[in-house]
């Protein structure tokens, strides 16, 4: 009987160490949004059905409006880039601090900037960064302003 | 006058005749519209368009028994209640659902079936003014604004730790409007799971007890997801699709996105059902038949992507590091001086303002700072930091890094993409081999080993994560001439070896796990099969030059009749060193010593040298020594071996 339990606990211990060996994490929104889940790795196969962007009308429509006319574009519905800018804000400051980057490139283009103005921009914004994240506990719409302040300074 | 009354006459004639065609066709003509889709359908069945290539990829028909049945398995994808497994139904009922009242607005089949319709409308010659006008407002929304810039077949590798991922996935990314990649929409196919544990997961994996799912999100999530979050690097092949191409593939979409397919791991999976979708848009790619008319039932998605590759659809291929790769290669451009402190700026034991003078050179500052950066971040997915301290760290390492005005290289620049997963050997092996045994007697043999997937530690490295070993169902024979006796001698049916090498970034747990039979010696001399579960953990590190060298703490359960209690359980060290002397060749030495203390007592002490040369991508040369001792009889055995790869 001993010997069947031991058996059953090294079992166990080894289904544990393979499940525990598919653990991931998953993807979140916002700075330092990554929340990660306990399930184990092969949960994450899983993809949320979600049925929106290429089918849904809300996320297009970025229209009309350039930084270089002193109009920020975020006075326009934009959920597309306030979905972004939200998903990918740890990526968006490290580019930002960095000088340059995938991220900031599709942020700027999501706000229409020409490429020929980008590189001035991006300079203005890494001179900037502390007033566009000034601290830690740092909401959406505030960074949101901030570089919008920054960028029509 | 002649001429002006000529004219009026050739007026009087034409609204006569008008008239007298409106009078003499108007009732008729009811009734031709009334029997026009029967007429339609009279014509799809003389014109056998049920048989049609294009039928069968959009209602992703296959052979089935002598007749034909769909892969999709929700009833919603069909028209007809027989449609699954009748294709001339479907047809009929689609063709009249083209005429149903427009009133259904976004459920009319026109609407949810814009591919089929497109295709029965061409195909028919049907006279789109007899159609009732419907308006699909949803579908033609969508449409509108999606520009069909390129379309991408995109490969997250394998992740070394990971057994769900070493098979990696697939998914297609469809380029829009915007140009940067991030904003693309990728098209996932994915089995929704319930909270199972492990084994109930793989049981309803085989078996397709799970539903299959198409998604679509924006591109950014999922390079978050492998890239940031599993630290997978991606490959990503740019289609040759046209424009027309890629828009008829994103009409099959819209079909499937609200139905399910039971999914089933190995064969109607991830990667095959995609192949659907490239076949709607250019049909005279042959993808999906290939994987079901061969021996090999199972589909991987590597071998996908060498499927695209030989149908010349693939324009450009572009890798995208990993965050854990990208570490890795910021790391290299730093002395080690600079990296130990790129790690405390991490741990938090050194501020950024204490910098100064610490590192080579004053240029050397923002490096050191961007890899302290991407450290935190790649802490924080493992879940090593609080988010509190992550973002205080994270935030305090940026902003000293944005005093800094230079702009960082480009990590696709300095990152060297290694092989590409396709240019790597095939997944299944073919082994043939001859060598010596030596027990209580000696005798000669000859091997013959298949096994359909995935990559050993001995097969070649390249277009594979080093370290990560998945064999699925290895099997092995012997054939012993003196004798006349054939064996089995091993069925494993999953061996995992998952070695992660720790450094100054990485702390990963290295393990492993078989499962199978194997045949053993016993305490009578005699060689056995038994039935064994062997996991273990343990740590690896890199050698220097190319390698690995490891050391686990094993446990090993065989169940056998001639044991007593019919089962020995033993635990025990191994360890190993994994070499590559140069691009061909690789040499492995590991030794293990197990205490058995359960059911049958006994030691088992062994030693195995194994050295590999690789002819080309495909075919491997191998020698493998092996000296043990168990109870206490001794066995020495070598064997070498052809490696065919297929």
């Amino acid at each position: 009987m001993r010997k069947m339990l031991m058996l059953v606990v090294v079992l166990v211990l080894s289904l544990t160490l393979t499940s525990s060996a598919f653990a991931y994490g998953s993807a979140g929104c916002g700075l330092g949004g990554i929340v990660i889940g306990n399930d184990p790795g092969w949960k994450q196969l899983v993809a949320t059905f979600l049925n929106g962007a290429i089918f849904s009308n809300q996320v297009f429509g970025i229209t009309t409006g350039t930084l270089g006319c002193g109009k920020p574009i975020w006075a326009s519905n934009n959920d597309r880039l306030n979905q972004f800018v939200v998903a990918n804000m740890d990526n968006l400051a490290k580019d930002i601090a960095m000088g340059k980057g995938e991220t900031l490139d599709a942020f700027a283009e999501l706000m229409e900037v020409p490429t020929a103005e980008r590189a001035a921009l991006y300079a203005k914004f890494q001179a900037n960064f502390a007033t566009i994240f000034p601290s830690e506990n740092v909401v959406l719409a505030d960074v949101v302003d901030n570089i919008v302040i920054v960028a029509n300074n | 006058m002649r001429e002006a009354n000529a004219r009026v006459y050739r007026a009087l004639c034409s609204v006569y005749l008008f008239f007298a065609l409106c009078l003499t066709l108007s009732p008729a003509t009811a009734a031709a519209e009334a029997d026009y889709p029967s007429t339609l359908v009279e014509a799809g069945r003389a014109l056998r368009l049920a048989d049609e290539r294009y039928w069968n990829i959009l209602l992703h028909y296959k052979k089935s028994g002598s007749g034909r049945e769909s892969l999709v398995d929700d009833p919603v994808f069909f028209l007809s209640p027989a449609g699954k497994t009748d294709p001339e139904a479907e047809l009929e009922a689609t063709i009249s659902g083209l005429f149903q009242g427009p009133e259904l607005g976004d459920d009319h089949p026109r609407c949810r079936f814009p591919a089929r319709s497109a295709w029965l409308v061409e195909q028919l010659s049907i006279d789109a003014s007899r159609l009732t006008p419907v308006v699909c407002a949803a579908y033609d929304e969508s449409m509108r604004n999606i520009t069909m810039r390129s379309a991408v077949l995109v490969f997250p590798a394998a992740h070394g730790n990971g057994p769900a991922s070493m098979f990696g996935h697939t998914l297609i990314r469809i380029d829009s409007t915007v140009q940067s990649d991030l904003m693309s929409y990728a098209v996932n196919y994915a089995a929704k799971m319930e909270d199972d544990s492990g084994p109930v997961y793989i049981f309803k994996g085989l078996f397709g007890f799970y539903k299959g799912h198409y998604s679509i999100l924006p591109y950014y999530e999922k390079v978050k997801e492998y890239s940031g979050i599993e630290h997978r690097d991606i490959w990503e092949y740019r289609l040759n699709l046209t424009e027309d191409e890629i828009r008829r593939m994103v009409m099959h979409i819209w079909e499937l996105r609200q139905t399910y397919s039971d999914y089933y791991f190995f064969t109607e999976n991830c990667s095959y059902n995609l192949l659907f979708l490239l076949e709607a848009a250019r049909p005279s790619l042959d993808l999906t038949d290939p994987y079901r008319n061969r021996a090999r039932f199972w589909v991987i998605p590597g071998d996908t992507i060498r499927t695209l590759t030989e149908n010349n659809a693939v324009a450009s291929v572009k890798y995208r590091p990993s965050l854990a790769t990208g570490i890795a290669v910021r790391a290299r451009a730093l002395v080690a001086d600079e990296q130990v402190l790129a790690v405390a700026l991490a741990e938090g034991r050194m501020k950024p303002a204490e910098m100064g003078g610490r590192t080579s050179s004053p240029e050397r500052t923002a490096p050191v700072l961007d890899l302290a950066a991407e450290v935190l971040q790649y802490r924080y997915s493992k879940k090593e930091l609080d988010r509190e301290v992550y973002l205080q760290r994270y935030l305090s390492v940026l902003r000293a890094r944005s005093t800094i005005a230079e702009t960082s290289k480009d990590l696709s620049a300095i990152a060297e993409p290694p092989t590409q997963p396709e240019l790597g050997h095939r997944a299944a092996r073919l082994a043939m081999g001859a060598g010596w045994r030596s027990t209580n007697e000696r005798r000669w043999f000859a091997d013959l080993s298949v096994r359909p997937a995935y990559h050993d530690l001995m097969d070649p490295d390249d277009g594979y994560v080093e370290g990560a070993q998945i064999n699925f169902f290895d099997l092995g024979a012997r054939y012993e001439p003196d004798k006349g006796s054939l064996t089995l001698q091993k069925m494993h049916i999953v061996d995992i070896l998952s070695l992660a090498p720790r450094d100054r970034f990485f702390a990963p747990v290295s393990w492993k796990f078989s499962t199978g039979l194997d045949r053993v010696l016993m305490k009578d001399g005699s060689e056995r099969l038994v039935f064994r579960v062997n996991p273990g953990g343990g740590a690896a590190y890199r050698f220097p030059g190319r390698g690995l060298i490891y050391a686990l703490f094993e446990s090993d359960v065989q169940l056998s009749n001639v044991y007593e209690d019919r089962m020995s359980l033993g635990v025990g060290p191994s360890v190993g060193l994994d070499v590559v002397p140069s691009g061909r060749w690789k040499s492995s030495i590991q030794a293990a010593a197990l205490a058995y203390f359960l059911g049958e007592t006994h030691r088992i002490v062994s030693g195995i040298f194994m050295q590999s040369w690789m002819i080309d991508a495909n075919n491997v040369i191998s020698l493998k020594a092996k000296r043990e001792k168990t109870f206490r009889h001794y066995g020495t055995e070598a064997v070498l071996s052809w490696n065919w790869y297929f």
